[in-house]
This record gives structure tokens, sequence and C-alpha cells, in this order.
């Protein structure tokens, strides 16, 4: 209903627009010219701060010297504006020059936070974590996705960025991980006051194996204003149902009220080398082959290439699996040699203005990245508008634009069998040279060259080189945000938005006739390979109202709003796919002889009506009460009302210790919340439907119940309980800033596919089942050991520690099963499971056979055993977490005059992580673990499981006994020696900038020059420390939860170098 | 302004009073949902069920060989219990899919949820009671004690943690639902044009000419009863009596008499493919013939030979040669319960390596292993063999004399039937009449149960869970245990082992099966596999 409404404001728009215009235009010239200069308390002069003539169009900026004219009649009142400073008023009083000193604003104790639904709020006021990010070091320390960057700088937000090619997304989850997988629990993102999800387009390993960015891919770092995270469930509480897993509210650039017109320009390059650790773990002893024998003959290789359990590297020209004869050495390195220095270059221009009436700025920003992959490219155009207009008195309108156009690439298949790069090097042997690869990677029925026998799980990657791999997602998006503003007294306000946000994606795809096979043809004498192409419109409507009025009386305060929220959206899929072609190496539709074709389609409603209060008294004491309720069409209409609450207070104990000398300020707050979330009940969900064969069989049409899920139409939202106590204190004349969190939040009734005995006819059930609970302390201090008028440094560590807990499964058995050994083909070791009473993300594997005196055991025949019972009587046995304990992130910043250098540290700790790589490069004999006993046997540590005397039975690598040893690894799923931690500790970034504006005013032709500054940064610069062995444990190759803490096939991080030029006019 | 300003408090004020869920019911029904369907559609879905797998059932009873222990191929040649080789039955028949059929239980049990209320079509709910009837008694023969009378029950009662019922009890409510739905299907009742085997798109061979109920009934009553036949064999090492009370029941009812009535399915290969099939021509370096089978083939110059085994220049990359080297006489298989490394090591007994793979014969990806093959789920060949053993043992009339010409009829029935697989050469009458005067094949009444049974085992290449039942019941052919590290206590699997994710979807009830069975092992016995 609000959203007719908003419709209806919809000519006015056109009309503000052209006003606006007509704003620019006109100037205004009269009156007489005063001359003066501005500087700070301490007297120094202050470039850029904006002149106005009080109640006219007229404006000017101060120049580097901090001079400024304008034309204003003797009577007239100059108002005087300047970020981080208090707007002055000096009336002209006909004199003819001015000397005015602006005076600091002391933005710590008047610190404004934008808060949910956009309302700005002093930070006093609030009784939760509202954390603003320093804009400025995501812009100094770029990464393509700006989620990237925001790595280890805010207390609680744990950020890890899968390596996953250019533009690839971000694993972002506050407080923990609030729900189980198959729960979205990436926090809400609120762009503008657009609320949407993150949406990863993660590689899940199994289906879908390339990744395809995420929504925060959308912003330019270049456009945001500011970055507020709003950890909790209380802070993020008005958002209802969406606010379970917190929000991260960005605020793009609308310019700035009275600055005249400007333009910035920034250029930016970056350098991304792989990071390249498979030395650590990489034999380069023992060559092609098996039994401690090269293979003599192509068919051999080609039968059993993978193996690395060949004789010692001698250099003697030996047959590949091409038939040529090459050198049997070490070609070391390969995955490193194959990959490519990724690039990216971006250039942002913006344009911006502003009046006494309003401001805007309109930006167009380019991004062209190669990533390390050959191939893999992502391209990125952002055009940005944001305009703030007092279109009449008492009436604001505020419109931002982002329109967004990336296309995807070949992003790299990751953590998979088959295709992909790593997946092939890491498990080729070292005897063989890259270049024998590149040379022969097609056959002469123009298919894959067989290299070895895993050919269809181990696939050359130079062969979709060749033929010419293509894999594009074009994606599109507008974001759109209009929001009239009324005020109606200078107490009460009514504010009404409206948020347009569409996307259409158009993906096209093939897989090659060739790959992973010998030949083109199936047995029908069709071509081989598939054509897909699909187009997807999703439209996400979301208009609400906002009536506010906020009063004093006396010591009381009071503030209170009203409103209420609608979300609409509606998704459209048409897909197609062809294979069986009539003709070779075409890839089309037309070409195809199967064809089948798809489209989705749903709509779905929220609606919200929600309160906000807020009573202060004296400044001393806060207390806010939030409530929500929401309406979901996806539910039952029975039961589709939910009702969130939240209360949170805060305390400025300060203000009762004025005479305390270092006690500059001091809060305490505390809070209590209850949210939810819909996430896991899908539209229509609740019906049974059925499904008919496309192709006939036979002739004959086919049916069947579509889905394995038994539809569950008594879904409702879960829930998400929070508690939360903070204490701020800024101490010795806020040198040092201290602030601690502790939280407690509790997920009940999480919906979850609640696994079924197949037998019942489905696999799973959607129920209000499970609940788990996360817990934290979040710290963050702030240091100020310097601040001179040339010097100063700022050192600021936080640290969050999580505690993860699981509740309950909602399995007779408390435990469930989430991935396990081949499970969908790509898994090679342990399980991953939610126990009750466990860490959240748990990994299972087999362990070695221990004898009652601990002693690990092996069978007469010198071969592990694997371990039996356990507590799920399976034989596995939790090994640990994926999700580390401690995160967190230790920066400083020293500026010498206009040089300021950053110093970015980070760290994780007490996750776990499975090394698939390491357990399959050892059982092909690719490890260093792989060369125990190459001569002369290995006697593996332990005692006969019968006798109890030590083994004494060497296992040779003649027989295939070595690889079978650690074959058995795999078969037996014994992990102890591929179980690793995932911790680290990285110097994440280094930078440097220097700001030239003061040098180049200096220089009279390029005064018109307001900014200029450049900037060099190293991402990843080191990593300190680590515990897995041949990866950054950073590595992971996807980022959503399923894979959590399970290594497979991930392409190496990289270390960026950048370069950042930013000039303002 | 003030106009929008009063229209959005208007609206926020209507919001609150009309409610905020008007429409919903509207926009959460999905318009290009099926919500309903012909329980028929339901049925010709579920008709394609699950046979055995070359990795499984067709391993243990050694047609068929995988010698690489690399990983992923490990399993029955190993005698290693995993999980992926023991569930494809129980998963297909349940709850999945493949190839893009419906899972069978599943969809049986629903559409004869749909038809209850509707008795107009008794015909189909009958046929759907025998051949879920079938996939019941697939699904004993394999794993014992199976969920049966709460299965497949998910959607209709909410029965998702089934329990697993006696495989004897099992056994005999499917014998008494063959007997009562055969019995009851009815030529003036309606015609099921969906049914794969016998309606209008049956295949050529075997459908009912004119749409003729009458026609597809006499077919649906010779299926019931030879499979009520082969139902009451499976008594014979358990209870003789028995047996020959239920062999004698099905016999007078009228089993198949013809390669016309067999249930089968055709693949087009393209569209829809032969899915096991698939595994022995992408990944053909691990798959070969099992040494026992292709001996019994050489030895007697079976005709059979020429259409299921193949010499391949490279067992690697089977599909570039659509023309392999099919002569009897230079196929050899691979040895039972050896590795590939033992297979090449230098101066072992074997026969080492071909180009990209071991230098033995494959199974034909051309006809037979072809994606364009065929299932044969009950066949006139298979009846014929049965009702021979039957005739020999005394359970119908005729001894000796008849239990003869049974086994002849049965083995030229197979080799005629041939001409379904693709690429492959029309077994001719010479050819089948030389064959059964070979003195190792021709009917003596000495080896007669030997001989039947062997021919039943050749006759069930493409169905290996009743060639695996079949050799269990029978102990033919006599094969030697592969004793690979010794697993299975010096024997053979005895059945296949539940899927791994019961034990923690369905734990109680799991572990009771598991129990009652003397659990869940390969070696442990289903009830009618005495020692």
């Amino acid at each position: 209903m609000s959203m007719k409404v908003s419709l209806a404001f919809r000519p006015e728009v056109s009309r503000f627009y052209f006003l606006l215009i007509a704003l620019f235009l006109t100037g205004f010239c009269y009156g007489q010219t005063v001359t003066g200069s501005v500087s700070d308390d301490n007297g120094k002069k202050l470039a850029s701060v904006t002149v106005s003539v009080k109640g006219t169009r007229t404006a000017t900026t101060t120049d580097a010297a901090g001079n400024f004219s304008i034309n204003a009649p003797s009577n007239a009142v100059l108002l005087f504006s300047f970020v981080d400073f208090i707007e002055q008023q000096v009336p002209v009083n006909g004199r003819s020059s001015l000397t005015v000193s602006l005076v600091a604003a002391d933005k710590s104790l008047h610190e404004v936070v934008v808060t949910a639904l956009g309302i700005r709020k002093e930070a006093r006021r609030l009784g939760y974590s509202a954390t603003s990010v320093n804009t400025d070091e995501l812009v100094k320390n770029r990464t393509t996705n700006v989620g990237e960057s925001l790595e280890g700088r805010v207390a609680g937000l744990n950020i890890t960025p899968p390596a996953a090619g250019a533009g690839a997304s971000n694993q972002i989850r506050l407080r923990g991980q609030v729900g189980f997988s198959g729960a979205d629990n990436s926090p809400l993102l609120v762009i503008n006051g657009l609320p949407m999800d993150q949406n990863v387009r993660n590689a899940e390993g199994a289906g879908q194996q390339r990744d395809r960015g995420d929504n925060l891919a959308n912003i330019n770092p270049d456009d945001i204003e500011s970055i507020t995270v709003l950890k909790g469930a209380t802070a993020a509480a008005i958002y209802g149902s969406r606010a379970a897993r917190g929000a991260i509210i960005i605020t793009t650039k609308s310019g700035q009220k009275n600055s005249g017109i400007g333009v910035d320009f920034t250029s930016s390059y970056t350098a991304q080398d792989p990071l390249n650790f498979l030395p650590e773990i990489a034999q380069t002893e023992y060559g092609q082959g098996q039994g401690g024998a090269k293979f003599t003959t192509q068919g051999q290789i080609q039968a059993n290439g993978q193996f690395g359990w060949g004789a010692k590297l001698d250099n003697v020209p030996t047959i590949n699996f091409d038939g040529v004869l090459r050198p049997y050495s070490a070609y070391p390195n390969q995955l490193d040699r194959f990959l490519q220095t990724g690039t990216n270059f971006t250039n942002t221009l913006g344009l911006s203005g502003g009046g006494p009436n309003g401001s805007f700025r309109a930006s167009v920003s380019t991004s062209d990245a190669k990533g390390i992959v050959p191939s893999n490219e992502y391209k990125r155009r952002i055009f940005n508008i944001g305009v703030n207009q007092t279109i009449a008195k008492k009436l604001k309108l505020q419109v931002n634009v982002n329109y967004a156009d990336e296309d995807y690439i070949n992003p790299p298949p990751i953590g998979t069998q088959g295709d992909g790069a790593v997946n092939f090097f890491n498990r080729m042997p070292i005897s063989v040279p890259l270049e024998a690869y590149k040379q022969s990677a097609i056959n002469a029925a123009g298919a894959e060259f067989k290299t070895s026998g895993f050919l269809g799980t181990v696939n050359n990657p130079f062969y979709p080189l060749a033929k010419g791999q293509k894999y594009k997602d074009d994606r599109n998006r507008l974001l759109g945000t209009t929001t009239l503003r009324y005020d109606i007294t200078d107490w009460l306000f009514a504010q009404g938005r409206f948020n347009y946000d569409r996307g259409t994606n158009f993906n096209e795809s093939y897989t090659l006739n060739g790959t992973g096979a010998e030949v083109l043809t199936n047995n029908d004498g069709t071509y081989r390979g598939q054509y897909n192409i699909g187009q997807t419109t999703s439209t996400d409507i979301n208009a609400d109202f906002l009536v506010g009025a906020n009063k004093k009386f006396g010591k009381f305060s009071a503030d209170v709003s009203f409103g209420g929220n609608t979300l609409r959206t509606e998704f459209r899929q048409l897909t197609q796919s062809a294979t069986n072609f009539s003709g070779p190496d075409l890839y089309s539709i037309g070409n195809g002889t199967v064809k089948t074709q798809n489209y989705n389609y749903n709509q779905t409603r929220t609606n919200s009506l929600y309160g906000i209060a807020e009573f202060g008294w004296n400044n001393l004491i806060f207390v806010n009460v939030t409530g929500r309720n929401d309406w979901f069409s996806v539910l039952n209409p029975a039961f589709n009302s939910k009702f969130y609450p939240s209360v949170s207070g805060s305390f400025v104990f300060s203000e009762l210790l004025k005479n305390v000398p270092w006690l500059y300020y001091g809060k305490l707050r505390a809070s209590w919340a209850q949210v939810g979330s819909i996430n896991g009940v899908g539209p229509y969900d609740g019906v049974l439907t059925y499904n008919y064969n496309q192709s006939l069989f036979n002739n004959q049409s086919l049916a069947s119940i579509n889905g394995n899920n038994v539809p569950n139409p008594e879904l409702s939202p879960f829930t998400v309980t929070e508690k939360e106590v903070g204490l701020e204190l800024r101490l010795f004349k806020n040198k040092l800033l201290v602030d601690i969190a502790a939280f407690d939040k509790l997920t009940t009734d999480q919906i979850l596919d609640v696994a079924l005995s197949s037998a019942s006819g489905f696999n799973n059930f959607k129920q209000n089942e499970a609940s788990l609970k996360n817990q934290g302390f979040e710290t963050l201090l702030e240091y100020k050991p310097i601040q001179t008028r040339t010097f100063s440094w700022t050192t600021s560590w936080n640290n969050a520690y999580l505690k993860t807990k699981v509740l309950d499964v909602g399995t007779p058995s408390g435990d469930r099963l989430l991935l396990y050994f081949n499970g969908t083909g790509n898994e090679f070791l342990g399980e991953i499971h939610y126990t009750e009473g466990l860490a959240m993300n748990q990994l299972y594997t087999k362990t070695y056979r221990r004898n009652t005196k601990g002693e690990i055991v092996v069978g007469n025949n010198g071969r592990i055993l694997e371990s039996t019972g356990g507590p799920l009587n399976t034989g596995y046995f939790p090994v640990g977490s994926s999700i580390p304990k401690f995160t967190g992130g230790w920066s400083n910043t020293f500026t010498y005059k206009n040089l300021s250098v950053g110093v970015h540290i980070d760290y994780k700790f007490g996750g776990t992580v499975l090394s698939s790589t390491l357990l399959n490069m050892t059982r092909q004999g690719h490890s260093k673990l792989s060369l125990r006993g190459r001569e002369g046997g290995y006697i593996f540590p332990a005692v006969y499981e019968s006798t109890g005397l030590p083994n004494t039975t060497a296992i040779q690598v003649t027989g295939n006994g070595l690889q079978t040893f650690w074959t058995d690894f795999r078969n037996l799923q014994v992990g102890d020696p591929f179980t690793f931690k995932s911790d680290f500790i990285k110097l994440r970034n280094v930078s440097v900038a220097y700001n030239f504006t003061g040098l180049v005013q200096k220089v009279g032709f390029m005064n018109f020059i307001k900014g200029l500054s450049l900037s060099a940064s190293c991402r990843n610069v080191a990593i300190i420390h680590k515990d897995l062995p041949g990866l950054d444990p950073e590595a992971i190759q996807s980022s959503g939860d399923i894979r959590a803490g399970y290594e497979n096939s991930s392409l190496p991080t990289t270390r960026n170098y950048n370069l950042t030029l930013s000039v303002k006019f | 302004m003030t106009k929008i300003i009063k229209r959005l408090f208007i609206a926020g004020v209507a919001l609150s009073f009309v409610g905020c869920d008007k429409d919903f019911v509207d926009v959460n029904t999905n318009p290009y949902a099926v919500n309903a369907v012909d329980p028929a559609l339901l049925f010709s879905g579920s008709q394609r069920t699950h046979l055995g797998t070359w990795a499984a059932e067709s391993q243990i009873v050694q047609q068929f060989v995988v010698p690489y222990n690399t990983g992923a191929n490990l399993g029955i040649n190993f005698n290693e219990d995993i999980d992926g080789v023991s569930n494809p039955k129980w998963d297909q028949s349940y709850a999945g899919g493949a190839n893009g059929n419906g899972a069978p239980i599943k969809n049986m049990m629903q559409a004869l949820s749909l038809l209850s209320t509707t008795t107009n079509r008794p015909n189909l709910v009958n046929m759907i009671r025998i051949w879920k009837a079938q996939v019941f008694m697939g699904l004993v023969d394999e794993y014992g004690d199976v969920p049966y009378s709460e299965a497949g029950r998910g959607y209709i009662d909410k029965l998702f943690y089934p329990k697993y019922d006696d495989d004897a009890i099992i056994y005999d409510d499917i014998y008494k639902e063959i007997k009562e739905a055969t019995a009851a299907l009815s030529p003036t009742a309606d015609y099921v044009a969906a049914d794969l085997f016998y309606g209008i798109n049956g295949h050529s061979t075997t459908k009912t000419a004119n749409l003729a109920t009458a026609a597809q009934v006499a077919k649906w009553k010779k299926l019931g009863y030879s499979l009520m036949l082969r139902l009451g064999m499976r008594y014979s090492k358990l209870n003789a009596t028995k047996a020959q009370s239920i062999v004698a029941e099905a016999f007078a009812g009228g089993v198949m008499t013809s390669n016309a009535d067999n249930a089968i399915i055709k693949y087009d290969g393209t569209v829809y493919t032969q899915g096991d099939n698939g595994a022995l021509r992408n990944f053909s370096q691990f798959n070969y013939a099992g040494e026992p089978f292709v001996n019994q083939l050489k030895s007697t110059k079976d005709p059979r030979g020429k259409n299921i085994l193949a010499n391949f220049p490279n067992p690697g990359n089977v599909s570039a040669t659509p023309n392999p080297d099919t002569v009897l006489a230079n196929q050899f298989g691979a040895p039972v319960g050896v590795t590939d490394a033992q297979i090449t090591a230098a101066g072992s007994p074997y026969r080492g390596t071909r180009s990209g793979g071991l230098n033995y014969s494959q199974i034909n990806v051309w006809t037979v292993a072809s994606p364009a093959s065929a299932d044969l789920y009950v066949t006139y060949a298979q009846t014929s063999l049965l009702l021979a053993e039957a005739a020999k043992r005394g359970w119908i009339p005729g001894g000796d004399a008849q239990a003869k010409i049974y086994y002849d009829n049965g083995v030229t029935a197979d080799m005629q039937e041939y001409t379904i697989f693709p690429g492959t050469v029309p077994i001719t009458n010479g050819e089948i009449a030389a064959y059964l005067a070979d003195p190792a094949v021709a009917y003596n009444a000495t080896d007669a149960i030997k001989l039947i049974n062997i021919q039943y085992w050749i006759a069930c290449i493409r169905n290996g869970g009743e060639a695996f039942a079949n050799f269990r019941r029978s102990t033919y052919p006599s094969l030697s245990p592969n004793l690979f590290n010794n697993k299975l206590n010096n024997g053979f699997a005895r059945r296949l082992s539940y899927p791994d994710v019961e034990a923690s979807a369905n734990p109680v009830n799991y572990k009771a099966a598991a129990t009652a069975i003397g659990g869940d092992k390969l070696t442990s016995r289903v009830f009618w596999d005495i020692p």
C-alpha cells in the first residue's frame, strides 16, 4: 500500500531534477566583496572550508592558504562549515575583511552513527554495539569486493574471502554463525535504506563449482560514504525477520552541502601474485610411475599416470602420456607456473556539488580485473547518483541510484574433481613438465589427450584453454531509492521511501565435447558436450513509511517513531540447455538434438508494521524499545504473523563523575532482542507437486512426485534471542578508548531439512527443529600515544572470542550429518556434523586404531587400522570445529605531515581444517609425506594389534605397497596426518599514502586542484604464523557453510600490490 | 505536498487496519505447478526399477571385475563394504531416482493413495500392486529385512522413520499381493495405456495389439504368475514344500510363454540412456569382463559371447572403437580378486597391460553395455529355465523330459532376445541348435540343476540383481570365492549393506534390523539363503 503512495511521488521526482539542474546553472551576483581567512583553534589555516551567504545560494570555499573571497551584502551573515568542525555564523556587519577561527567538533562525544532504517543517532544513546568503519582505510587498502577489505577491522565481524577468482564472494559472519548450513548466515545488507541479502553465489563444491560474487560487489568502494556494522540482534531488531544475522548499513555519497561543484577522480591499479606454499609439501625426488618403477609405455601412463610412485628422478628421457620422451626430472611449482599475475584496473570519476539547499554526487566507475587463472576475467561498470535536496520548506528529497553491470568470465572451477587447474596439478606427478600438458592438450580425435587413468576426474586445464571454454555470467542490477521527508514541525516528521531493486542475469556456459574424454562423440554418433543459457530477472520492491516525533520535556527527552514496510519479490528464470549435438564444436541451442527448458517463477510478500520509542533523561540514561510485526506470504495463513521486540539502554555514567580527571567518557549499555528469520521457507514449499518428464520415454509421458522433500505447511520463522552488555570508556583526555561487549545469542526452532529415512520415500522434511548458541566477547582498544601537530600515531586492536554450541539438531541421535566421504563425489576425507553439545561445524574423521594402552596398532601386514566405536558408533571421532574461536586485528596508523602509513595485522585462531589436498597428494605419491620408506621400506611406528609387539613389517614401494598403505588412509578415512589448525597471523596490509594537495596548490597554475593524493599498499604481505602446510589456511573454496573446514582443490590466495591516485578539482 | 503526506498517513493507518496478509494465499500459489496428476503416469514413471549394477551384483557373481584399487573403484572385487556400492538398489527403489525416473515405491504409493477413492481403475491398481511386489522382492533379496509395511508413506502418513519388517514376513505379504492382484486383473475393466511394458507405447515386441484390455491383462497375468514362480523358487533351499506349492500355483495360473510376453524396457540411447552403462563407457579402463564368465562362454562356444564380450585395442578408450574384436576365442576375462598392480607387475602370471588399460576383454559398450541397451525385468527365458528346474524337481509335471523342453526353450528364447540390444548379430537357429547339442550344454538328468542355473546366470547378464539372487539360491554356477584380504570368511557376499545414512537418520529401526539379520554385513544372509 505504501508502495502505491510512493509511486505517486514519481512525477514530483522528475520536477525536482529540473529544479536541481536549474539550481546549478543559475548564479547569483550582487553586493560587495568580503575577503578573509579561516583557521582552526590552533591557528592552522584551513583549506576547503565552505563559506556561504546565509539565506542565499552564494557560496565559495577557502583556498589552500585558508583565504576566501565572496560577494555579500554588508548586512549578510556568512556561514562557515567544514567537516569535523562546528558550523559558525559570522555577521558581516559592514566589514570587508574577516578572520574566522573554527572550533573542532568533539567527534567522540557527539559521534553520530547511522543506525537501522537509516536513522542517525548520537552514539551515546545506543544500548548496543554499532561500529562505524573507517572508509578511508577501505579505499587505501582496496579490494575488488569491498567486503574483503573489511577483514580484521571490526571485532566480531568475521570475513573470509574464498580464493575463488576475480570478483569472488566473501564469507561474512557477524557474531558467529546464526544457523546451520541451509540458513542464510551472512548479515543483512542495507544499502541506502534498501535491505538485501548478501546473496552469495559461491562455489559450494558440488553442483556449483564457480564463484560468481555477491551483492556487495555491486557497490564501488569509492562511492561509499559510511559503513556501520550493527553487530547484534538489538541493533538490527527493527528489521524483524531479517535481523537475525545482524546488519551492515552502507550509505553512498550524495555530496556535501555548500561545497560548490567538484570533480573527483580515482585511478587504481592492483597486481595479484599467487602465493605458492606447495613446496612445503610437494616432493621433488620421485617421478611418475608405480611400485618404484617408471612407466615404459604410453598406455601404462594413460592408465595410471596420476601416480608419483615411480623411480628416483634421473633426468633420463622417459616416455610421457603423449608418447614423447622428456627428461625424468623435477618440474616443480606447476600450478604456480600455470597461474598468472592477476590485475585489476579501476577508475572512478565523480562529479559532486552542493548549494545551501542540497547536494549531489554522480559517479561512474569501471573495473577490469583478470584473475590468476588464465581466461578468468571480471569487468564491472557502476553508475551511482546520490541527490539530497530541500525542495520546499521542510520537505527534503533524497535519491540514490546505483546501477552495476558485472561480467564474470570463466570463474575458475574449484573445490571439485573434474575440471580445474588446482585439482589437476596437485594430483599429477612432478616429473612431467607443464609444457607437455600444454603441447599435447588435444588428441587426434580433437578430444582431451588422456594424461592419466583419472581422466574425467582429473582433467588437463590446457584443454579448455586451447578449445575455448566459455562460462559467462552477465549481471545487471539497478538499485534505486527515493526518500521524501517532511518536517511537519521541528519535533515531528514523516518520511516515505521507495526502494526498487531489479537484477537481470544472463548466464551462458558450455561443457566442451572433448573435456574429460578421449572422443568427441556419444555412442549414438552425436557430439558430446552441453550448452546452457539462462536468464534470471528478480525484482524486489521495498516501500516503507516512518513517522517520528522527538521532544524534550525538561530533563526528559522522547523520540518515538512508527512505520510500516512492504517487501515484494518476484523471480523469473528461463533456462535452456542442449546436448547431443549434430555437429562438432558448435555450442548452441540449435545444434543440440536433446533440449531441456525450464521456467521458474516465484513471488513473495512480507508486510510489516513497527515502532521505536526512545526515552532519555538528562543525557545520562537512555532507554530504547522497538517492536515489529511481520506477515509472510510464504507461510500458512493460519500462523503467518510474528512479533519481534527489543529493549536496550545506555547509561552515560561519566556524566556523574565529571570530577574524575582520567575519565573522559564512560557508558554502560545493555540490550535484549528477539528477532527472527524466515530463511529456509521457500515460496510454495508447503504443497506437494508433481513433475512431468520433459521428454517422452518411448513416446510415453511419465510423471513423478516433485522433489525429495515432504512438504510442511506448518513452518514458522525461527527465533534469535540475543542479550548483550557493553562498556565504553574514553580515558586520559580521550587518548585511550576501551570498548568491550559480551553477547549471548540463542537460535531456536531453526528451519532445517531434517534427514528422513529414505525408505519413507523422501529424504528431507523441513521443520522448526534446531537450536544453537553463539556467545562471545568483543574488545576494542584504541590508543593515540603520540598526537602532535606534525606526527600522530594511532594504534587499535580489536578482538573477538566466539563460542558456539549446538543445542538441538532435531534428530533422535542428537547428531546431524552434513557432508560425508563421497557424499557428492568431491569428498575424500572426513565428515562434517552438527552434534549436540559440541561446537558448530564439527569435523569428524576416523583415527588410528589404538589398543588399551593407547598405542597405535597395525594389522599383521603392517598396515594401519581404523578406529571403531566413537560417539556415534561409526568409528568417527570429532576433531574440531571449523569456526575460529579468536578473530581480530591490530592496526596502526602513522601520519607525519602529509604522509600516512598504515600497518594492519590480523589473525584467526581455534579453527580446524581437513586437507584433502595433502591426502590426495600423499596417496598418489606426490607429497613429502609419501617419501617415507621409498628406499628400504617404511615401518610405520605402531604395535601389532594381534601381539602388542612393535611393528617390524616394512612396507615396500614395490608391489604398490606404499601406495596401498597411503590409500588406506582414504579408504579407512583415517584423518590423523591430514587434520590441521586453520590458525594464522597475517601481516595483512601495509599502506603508504601521501597527500600532495598542499604542494600542488603552491604552484600557481595548479591551484585549481583541491586534492591530490597517492597511495600504495600491499595486501597479504606475509603470513607470520600458520599450521596448515602447503596452503594459506584462508584458501577455502566456498563462502558457504556446507564445506566449512573442508579443504579440497583450493586456489592459492594472492598478494596484492596496489597503487591509487586520487585527485579532486 | 501536504496531499502526499496525507496519503502517506492514510496508507499507514489503512495498513494497520486492513490487516497485512489479504492476498497472501494468491501470492503463495504457484501458477505453474503441477498440482494434480493421472496416477497412471506415476505408475509408468515407476516401471523402470533398479536391476542391479555392474559394480555390485554383477561383480559378486563374477560376470564383471574392477581390478583397480585407486580410490573410487574400491569395492566388491576387494571384498570391501563400500556404501556407494551397496546403495543404488535402496536409493533408486525408495526415494531417489535415476535417469529422470521417479522413485518407484514413493510414486506407486502415491498413485495407490490417489486411486483409493476412484475404484473404476482396478487394473491399474493391480498392476501397481504386482510391480510394487517386484520392487520389494528385489529389496529383500539384496538386504534382508527392509522397511515394507511403513515404507513410502512419508507424505501420505507422515511416517518418516519406517520400521524394518522381517524379510520372511515381507515375502509372505508379497506372495499374497501378487496372488490377489494377478487374480483380480479383469479383461473387462480399465485399459492402462501408459503401461511401459504392454501399453500403447510398450516395446514393439511386447506391446499388446489393438489397445485391447484383454490382451494387456493377459500379459500382466503372465507377468504376475512368472513373478510368483520366481518367488516360489526362492524357497527351494529353505522350504521345499512351500516352494513346490507356490510354484505349482504359479504354473497353474499361466506364466510367460514367449519373448513377446517379456517385461522389458528399451532405451533410445540419446534422450534416455541406461544409466549404469555410462561408467563402462566413460571410465572404461577400470571395467573388465570376469574370468569365470568369459571362460563359461568360451568353453561352450556360446553364440551369445560375440554379442557380450569385446577386445578393445585400448581398453581405456572403448568409445573410440565402434567395431572391436568380438571373436569369442580371442576373449580373456580378468581374474577375480587380483589388483591391477599384480596384473601389470613384471613377471606376473597375468596378461599385463594393453594400451591404456589391462589386456583383458570388456563388456561391449556398443551392445549389452550400450547407453541404448535394455532393461530386462522378467523374461520368458528366465521363466522357462525356472520351470525346467521345477519340472526336474517334480514340482510341476513332466519330469526330465519336460525339463529338457523348458531348458531348451529358455536358452533359445534368451538367444533370440539379443536382438533387443544394439549392435548385436542375430543368433541363428543353427547356432542355437549347435549350442544346445554341445555336450557341456545339452540337458542331462544328472547335471540338470547345475546346467539350468548356469544358463540362468548367463540369461541374467543384464539383470545383476536376479543373477545374484539365483546364484545364492541355487549355488550355481560353482564359482570360487574371492579371497582378497579374506574379509568375507572364505565365502561370497551374501547381501548388500544398508545405506550408512540410515544409521544416523533412522537409528533405532536400523539397529533393530541389523541385529535381527545378524549384523549389517556383507556376510549376513537373507532368510531364504540358508547355508
